[in-house]
């Protein structure tokens, strides 16, 4: 016997949610584009799609925020910081490869320095994630030594019942089952059996690529610039990653005053790395391409253990030139020994 | 109480014909309206849609722009160039919501220091009928709070 | 012998006999009804060549790159009439010298590619010409009238939603033939005049300057609309900038390499009814 939530009470349950004090957000569709909005009732959520287009990470290292306020003056500058509330959330339906890509940033965010802006939105947030029964042809979180019914990065687990009538649900951490304590009647006992996961066929062998990578004679191999030869150097596929985190910083007024704000950063782009004597250490988009593929897969690997992919696969599904992480990945996994 | 409203109008102008204009109407003690700032450039050649653009930013509720008559640029093409720019940022600006109203274009020369002082006051209450323009301050205000999410 | 081994035979020859050093076509993408750009080199590579109704998007863009065509050697690429037309822009403009462009033209139509016949920009400018008395796209005016009939302030208010979305990815830039400058305004921080946050207001600055930059220049390939990761309906913006170079300059872009930029040129008796 399993715990189990029922379609038909899942306003029910928001209701109560809302009651003890959380907002709520769950993939819908607003201003034709899928992402994690606020909702009001289970009508609202758009549940069947094997993604959103955006990502959670979105809620928790926006596009751009606010740091500090300043305002010079004659003999001295006035600065007041601009924190994030911490919110009471609760994010419904995240899938497996977002909720993994929260737990894969949090050590780099808690690293040598707690980023504040971070943690206080991943404070109280509840990550109430539902296991993938669907995938489509760009998702590959069995690549990247994930799985459809991940746990990592999850509070509470739901797994889609085989009737279709709701879903098994699973606390896995003390905030999980802190959540579920505000919804006892509505949960209830059952033997209904859980749907299986989606299939998802592994795309490459992840372990010859680290390895490949981790060899110092790659990095000058001519593999980069075959491989991004069509790259036109946008950020569709860094800003729509799960885990792509870097940011740059920004002075953003006028003489007086203004505000400091940090703003998403991407490693495609010419200008990321570009010095002010006008030399850029990576002047080629092959260069740019070749610091994503090694910075998730051999840097990143290197520093925390674990790749900075969850194998969502919206870098390939977006890309407007049909390149991504997959192809790239696939060809180092092939290339001959 | 809150203060009535007093709207603010930026007109940038070219040095040669509107700016002396402008400087004709004050010699010739004509009043208008206090509520437009004048910034001078060279030519409405020079003048970048990205300044009207800035103007909004910085909080402008309406914009004019005004330069030399046809053929009469000091730099001889400068103006024609500066109409074709503004038919089609007008265009654009009407097209993403910025009401045409707003942004206001004229020719007035030196000698035309009563055209200058009839057209600030007919700018000015034209604006402050349509009152401040508030959708796009808005967005700047929530820059200066908190970031959206 | 159907269009696509027509062109991997035409690509193979070009290739083998030295006319160009590269050529830049469709290949198989990563689903099926996906194509990706693919650059071929030599003869033997042409069985790459894929050519079929979802070979959409415009490879102009990539003669641009500095340095590729610096050492005077030719260059064939696939184009659909639209493409054709950046290229003239990108000759107009000085960015390419046409003479080094081989085109290997196609069109699309009834869902099956069909073929242009034709080498140079040149030999296509019936066809482009055509295409102007034919006039700008039925459908995207329709949809453009939708917004045309707001009011100002729910225009507005549309736009806001949309540009709202925008994550300054540059996807639109970076995929546009014409957005080929070496320092874009927005990398420029001295004077900044457009926000570099992706606020809505910055949102909102940096797609009206693309759009006025775009003025008379778009060819209405709709790659910005298709590369666009949050679906803001670009192409109403570009159309409606088309549709006034049209209206009140009768310019067509990219009619000829001879072609002034429409903002670059102007008449004495250009329209001004607006100006008081």
């Amino acid at each position: 016997m399993t715990r189990i939530l029922l379609h038909t009470r899942l306003d029910d349950c928001l209701a109560a949610w809302r009651a003890s004090g959380y907002s709520v957000l769950a993939p819908s569709k607003s201003h034709e584009l899928t992402r994690f909005n606020e909702v009001q009732h289970a009508s609202d959520m758009a549940l069947d799609l094997v993604l959103p287009e955006r990502t959670i990470k979105d809620h928790f290292f926006p596009q751009t925020e606010p740091l500090i306020r300043y305002r010079i003056k004659k003999h001295e500058i006035d600065t007041e910081e601009m924190v994030p509330p911490e919110l009471k959330r609760i994010f419904f339906g995240v899938r497996p490869c977002d909720a993994s890509g929260l737990a894969i940033d949090d050590p780099l965010f808690g690293w040598d320095y707690k980023d504040e802006y971070w943690f206080r939105r991943r404070g109280n947030s509840v990550i109430v994630t539902i296991a993938c029964t669907s995938a489509d042809d760009f998702c590959m979180c069995t690549s990247v030594q994930l799985s459809p019914d991940s746990t990592k990065g999850s509070d509470v687990m739901l797994t889609p019942l085989k009737d279709g009538r709701g879903w098994q649900v699973l606390a896995l951490t003390d905030r999980g089952n802190a959540l579920l304590e505000t919804i006892p009647s509505i949960l209830q006992e059952s033997d209904a059996e859980p749907a299986p996961p989606a299939s998802v066929p592994v795309k490459f062998d992840i372990d010859k690529v680290t390895a490949w990578l981790a060899d110092p004679a790659s990095f000058e191999s001519h593999f980069w610039k075959e491989i991004s030869q069509r790259c036109i150097g946008c950020a569709s596929c860094t800003f729509l990653c799960p885990t792509c985190h870097c940011f740059d910083i920004q002075d953003e007024g006028d003489t007086y005053s203004g505000i400091r704000r940090k703003n998403w950063d991407s490693c495609s782009f010419a200008m990321f790395t570009m010095h002010t004597s006008g030399h850029n250490p990576r002047n080629t988009q092959s260069t740019r391409w070749r610091q994503r593929i090694m910075h998730k897969f051999n840097y990143y690997r290197g520093k925390f253990d674990v790749n900075s992919c969850s194998g969502c696969g919206r870098c390939t599904r977006q890309c407007p030139v049909d390149m991504g992480i997959t192809e790239t990945l696939q060809s180092i996994s092939n290339l001959p020994r | 109480m809150s203060e009535p409203f007093e709207p603010k109008i930026v007109a940038f102008v070219c040095t040669y014909c509107t700016y002396a204009g402008a400087d004709l109407a004050g010699t010739s003690r004509m009043k208008y309206a206090s509520n437009v700032r004048i910034v001078r450039l060279p030519c409405t050649g020079r003048i970048s849609p990205m300044f009207i653009l800035k103007a909004l930013q910085k909080g402008a509720d309406g914009v004019l722009v005004s330069g030399c008559h046809p053929g009469d640029c000091h730099f001889a093409q400068g103006n024609y160039h500066a109409r074709r720019r503004w038919t089609v940022f007008r265009a654009l600006l009407s097209f993403t919501g910025i009401p045409e109203e707003r942004i206001k274009f004229s020719w007035i020369s030196a000698a035309e220091g009563a055209k200058f002082a009839e057209l600030i006051n007919g700018v000015t209450e034209e604006i402050r009928s349509l009152g401040p323009f508030e959708q796009y301050q808005e967005l700047q205000k929530i820059i200066e709070t908190q970031s959206t999410y | 012998m159907g269009i696509q081994e027509q062109y991997r035979n035409e690509a193979a020859e070009l290739l083998s006999s030295g006319a160009v050093k590269l050529v830049i076509g469709y290949g198989e993408g990563s689903t099926s009804d996906r194509r990706r750009p693919v650059f071929i080199r030599s003869a033997d590579e042409t069985a790459r060549l894929v050519l079929d109704a979802n070979c959409i998007a415009n490879l102009s863009g990539y003669l641009v790159p500095e340095g590729l065509l610096s050492d005077g050697k030719s260059v064939a690429v696939f184009l659909k009439p639209d493409g054709i037309r950046s290229v003239n822009i990108l000759a107009a403009e000085a960015q390419v010298n046409p003479d080094q462009v081989v085109i290997l033209g196609f069109d699309i139509d009834g869902g099956q590619a069909s073929p242009l016949p034709g080498r140079k920009a040149t030999d296509f400018a019936p066809l482009i010409e055509s295409q102007k008395s034919t006039g700008l796209s039925t459908e995207l005016q329709q949809e453009a009238d939708q917004l045309e009939l707001m009011s100002a302030t729910d225009r507005f208010e549309y736009w806001n939603q949309q540009f709202s979305k925008c994550i300054k990815c540059y996807a639109c830039r970076q995929v546009c033939p014409m957005c080929y400058c070496r320092r874009c305004i927005v990398d420029v921080n001295q004077p900044q005049w457009v926000n570099t946050s992706s606020h809505t207001l910055g949102n909102f600055e940096w797609n009206i300057v693309r759009a006025f930059h775009l003025a008379g220049r778009c060819v209405a390939c709709g790659g910005c609309d298709r590369a666009c990761p949050v679906n803001i309906p670009l192409r109403l913006i570009n159309h409606r900038m088309s549709k006034e170079a049209l209206d009140a300059f009768d310019h067509f872009a990219g009619e000829s390499a001879d072609q002034k930029p429409v903002l670059a040129t102007f008449r004495q008796d250009d329209p001004e009814t607006f100006i008081l």
